[in-house]
């Protein structure tokens, strides 16, 4: 299987500052997370990826091309910029379609394409009136349908629900994962929201400084930390945690709910207190570390100050 | 039947190459200025008057010879100072090309265009290539059609004519050249096209102008100065007229090198913009 | 009880655009998040309240007051716009101390607020830098840091989060968070649902210049009736669990997602909630998880704004 992204001693200096410091990493193909602090080197590795820079040292290769070869390797990508990038003049057809020509589809390809991918991100009888009138939420499936225009292998997303209301910022994580999960397609989501990184992508990386601290399948990175349970009660939490003690679990009570340690039987004993007290078990799940706890220990373990 | 994401698979076919890239831009561009009454009526109407003044001047030779003269191919130095040329392709590149690459770097459409694969260069020529022809349509047309019409009318010989059709379309040429890498530098200069147009009459008139003034006491080599003072001295030589204020050699060394450095540094500038933001 | 916020019957238009349309809410004590799709009111709200804006009809009430040319209100408030220029020719002190020196404070008073304020938010080691250089998340951190330093007692923020890197996010959900602790009052307008609902349980929802709901989450959720509850139970015999779960009446209909899910839609959530330890200690079925993914506050912007 061949790697996606596959960089060897990667290195990009400005002046004094090394952007991106030897970084060799490997990234498989699927759905990936990219994520870190400002200053951490994702806009700079985006930028190299995309063969917009040249590295000052080591090299890098994106779906099994140089990146030397800006033009093979941005013939398979499909980039969504964060900030606004339409040409206000043109209709919505129009502006995705030309994208696609420039792209090398022919005009008529580039027309029916043009169509489907702006149906697809779910832009109507709008596609026919002047980006200028749209509103936020359909300027950025604008900037999705043009990096879909040419089906690409590789779809790069810069913050896709910057400035989306929370309608729109579930229409186009839906968008998105429907990308995800198109068989022969992959996407790299860089993005501070760390929660819609953990919806949609299967594997991430971590940059900080220039380098990568963490990498690595989601399910593996977050896993098995903590083997407890939360559970949260509608009822006494305080004489629910002491029977629970009674009956043999350790119980902690927080604030808002308990805390209990995974046991055989435990479980059982939840529902047995609950219904001698009579109150109501109203959620019952695993702790699971996640993905922006994991980001802050790396973080505070690298530094240990002020950003 | 199911709904999924269209996808087909288009590895059978290959994408086209970046010269048919490259015509789409250009294609699209022309388009669109056509599409904005401005740019049709500037293109047209100074098409139509620069070629109507040359063409009057050709007719009323013997009022515009210059004292001396001949009436031969030196004669068509005449229509190629024609005053009304600096001032149309002003208005041209004020109003089409300003917009060319400031309207792009306003938008951030210039991320759109070079996360595609196409290099700075050719998204430059792209839109060289939307400003040269609509220039040209001044610049090089009417010096093209007068000496045709002039022969057609049996004012000249067709060997006279033919030579400065020729003649028209290099200096034309150089004038066409000059005029797309200036508008086009002074346009990636700003985000505002208000700006870069202010720009394009700032190098047009506010150099020729003062440079004609100012010729009086600071003397003829001031006319280097002057962009248009420069093309009137090659033209004049290219067509075999004498009594030029200034050496024509330096003005097409002038005008020649401004073209390119001109070119240069929009493309070094082009290199540098960040269309990937942090 | 009057709420920090009353306003009755608010309306604002610009021109033919409306801004808000006979909004009636009492609201904000705590920290209250203000939610509502594009174009709903959100910024209008915030400019009545700060006095920047006079509504057409109806009045807006701030701790009681009249915001409109009320300065002496205005310093009891601190105001975060959503905008994100600075004057980048500042450093990140010298543009709190500046701010604060506009609204009357003395020189050694500002310098000593500002910062103490940067420190709040986690800005010190970068305070002298200049507010050029700074990313989306350190500047929305100085603006959080001059809204707190003249110590308001109502803080109104439009989109504080917006473009913030994760470790920003934390800092300044948890400046936030102690500040209502300490007993500050907080108006927050956000798109980012789950992080609200970190932070409280309090929200108003305004769509089309009027709000819809306004209080507790999980309070309006069980009023949302048209949508029956879900709740999800982890299960290895999600049939037979579902068969002794039949028995309840307010039970609308069972889904089995997986073959260790089951997915159970009820008209009365309280109801389910007390009946189910019973069901489940009777029947010795193991229930291994229990949650309601449509008890949330996505879920209720889905069902009320659609």
């Amino acid at each position: 299987m061949m790697a996606l992204v596959q960089t060897a001693g990667l290195t990009k200096v400005f002046g004094d500052v090394r952007a991106v410091d030897d970084l060799s990493v490997s990234i498989p193909e699927g759905a990936i997370g990219l994520v870190g602090p400002n200053g951490a080197g994702k806009t700079t590795f985006l930028r190299l990826l995309l063969s917009l820079l040249r590295p000052t040292a080591g090299t890098a290769s994106v779906l099994g091309r140089d990146i030397g070869d800006g033009l093979a390797v941005r013939e398979r990508i499909g980039y969504m910029p964060e900030h606004d990038c339409l040409i206000p003049d043109m209709t919505g057809v129009g502006l995705v379609s030309y994208m696609g020509r420039i792209s090398g589809l022919d005009r008529d390809t580039a027309m029916s394409r043009a169509h489907d991918v702006l149906q697809f991100v779910g832009v109507e009888e709008e596609r026919y009136r002047k980006v200028a009138e749209y509103s936020t939420g359909m300027k950025q499936k604008v900037k999705l349908a043009q990096a879909m225009v040419h089906d690409p292998q590789l779809y790069i997303f810069d913050e896709p629900t910057t400035g989306l209301d929370p309608r729109g910022r579930t229409e186009m994580l839906d968008l998105v994962g429907k990308i995800a999960k198109s068989p022969g397609r992959n996407l790299l989501l860089s993005s501070h929201l760390l929660p819609d990184v953990e919806t949609i992508c299967k594997y991430v990386i971590i940059l900080d400084g220039g380098h990568q601290i963490a990498a690595g399948d989601l399910d593996r990175l977050l896993a098995g930390a903590s083997d407890r349970l939360r559970i949260d009660i509608r009822g006494d939490r305080e004489g629910f945690a002491r029977r629970l003690k009674e009956a043999g679990f350790d119980a902690d009570v927080s604030a808002t709910a308990i805390y209990v340690s995974r046991r055989d039987g435990i479980e059982a004993a939840v529902f047995d207190t609950a219904k001698v007290l009579g109150a109501e078990v109203r959620y019952m799940g695993r702790v699971v570390r996640s993905l922006e706890e994991l980001f802050l220990e790396l973080l505070e373990r690298k530094a240990g100050g002020d950003a | 039947m199911s709904i999924t994401l269209p996808t087909y698979k288009r590895r059978e076919m290959p994408l086209l190459p970046r010269a048919q890239r490259v015509r789409a831009i250009i294609t699209t561009g022309l388009r669109r200025e056509f599409r904005r009454p401005a740019a049709i009526v500037v293109t047209g109407m100074g098409a139509a008057l620069v070629t109507i003044s040359s063409i009057v001047t050709v007719l009323f030779s013997r009022f515009f010879l210059p004292p001396g003269a001949k009436l031969d191919l030196s004669y068509f130095a005449v229509p190629a100072s024609n005053g009304a040329i600096l001032f149309f392709v002003t208005l041209m590149a004020a109003i089409i090309g300003s917009g060319l690459i400031a309207d792009d770097l306003h938008s951030m459409a210039l991320t759109l265009y070079l996360s595609r694969p196409i290099t700075h260069a050719d998204y430059l020529l792209a839109k060289a290539a939307i400003l040269a022809p609509l220039v040209s349509m001044i610049t090089v047309l009417p010096l093209v059609l007068t000496p045709l019409v002039a022969a057609l009318l049996g004012l000249f010989s067709w060997t006279i004519a033919l030579q400065a059709i020729g003649l028209s379309i290099l200096v034309g040429a150089l004038l066409t050249v000059f005029c797309t890498s200036v508008a086009l530098f002074l346009s990636s200069l700003t985000r505002r096209r208000s700006i870069a147009a202010a720009g394009v009459f700032a190098v047009n008139f506010g150099l020729s102008i003062p440079a004609g003034i100012l010729a009086g006491t600071l003397g003829n080599p001031v006319f280097y100065a002057s962009p248009w003072d420069n093309y009137v001295a090659v033209a004049r030589a290219a067509f075999g007229a004498t009594d030029n204020p200034i050496d024509w050699v330096w003005s097409l060394v002038i005008l020649l090198a401004a073209t390119i450095l001109a070119a240069v540094v929009t493309y070094m500038r082009m290199k540098a913009v960040e269309v990937v933001s942090g | 009880m009057t709420g920090i916020v009353d306003a009755v019957g608010v309306s604002k238009w610009y021109g033919e655009v409306l801004g808000l349309n006979a909004f009636t809410a009492s609201f904000g004590r705590g920290i209250t998040g203000l939610v509502g799709p594009n174009g709903a009111g959100k910024s209008t709200l915030f400019k009545l309240l700060i006095g920047q804006l006079h509504a057409d009809q109806g009045g807006v009430r701030l701790l009681g007051e009249n915001p409109w040319n009320n300065v002496a209100l205005m310093r009891r408030l601190g105001y975060c716009p959503e905008h994100n220029q600075m004057y980048g020719w500042l450093t990140g002190q010298q543009f709190v101390e500046t701010l604060l020196r506009l609204d009357g404070m003395s020189s050694a008073d500002a310098r000593k607020a500002a910062t103490e304020a940067l420190k709040v938010v986690g800005l010190s080691a970068a305070a002298q830098r200049l507010t050029r250089t700074y990313s989306r998340g350190m500047r929305q951190r100085t603006k959080l840091a001059q809204a707190l330093a003249h110590k308001p007692e109502v803080l109104i923020l439009d989109e504080p989060l917006s473009g913030a890197d994760p470790m920003a996010r934390v800092k300044i959900l948890r400046t936030i968070s102690e500040f209502a602790e300490a007993g500050g009052h907080v108006l927050m307008s956000t798109h980012v649902l789950y992080e609200i609902e970190r932070i409280t349980n309090n929200i108003v929802l305004i769509h089309n210049g009027k709000a819809i709901a306004s209080g507790d989450i999980h309070a309006i959720r069980a009023l949302i009736d048209t949508h029956p509850h879900a709740v999800r139970l982890d299960t290895p015999r999600p049939r037979q669990l579902a068969q002794a779960l039949a028995r309840m009446d307010h039970v609308v209909s069972f889904e089995f997602p997986s073959a260790e899910e089951l997915l159970v839609r009820t008209r009365k959530p309280d109801a389910f909630y007390r009946e189910l330890p019973g069901i489940v200690a009777d029947t010795k079925l193991e229930v291994r998880g229990i949650e309601s993914p449509d008890d949330s506050l996505d879920a209720v912007f889905r069902y009320l704004v659609g």
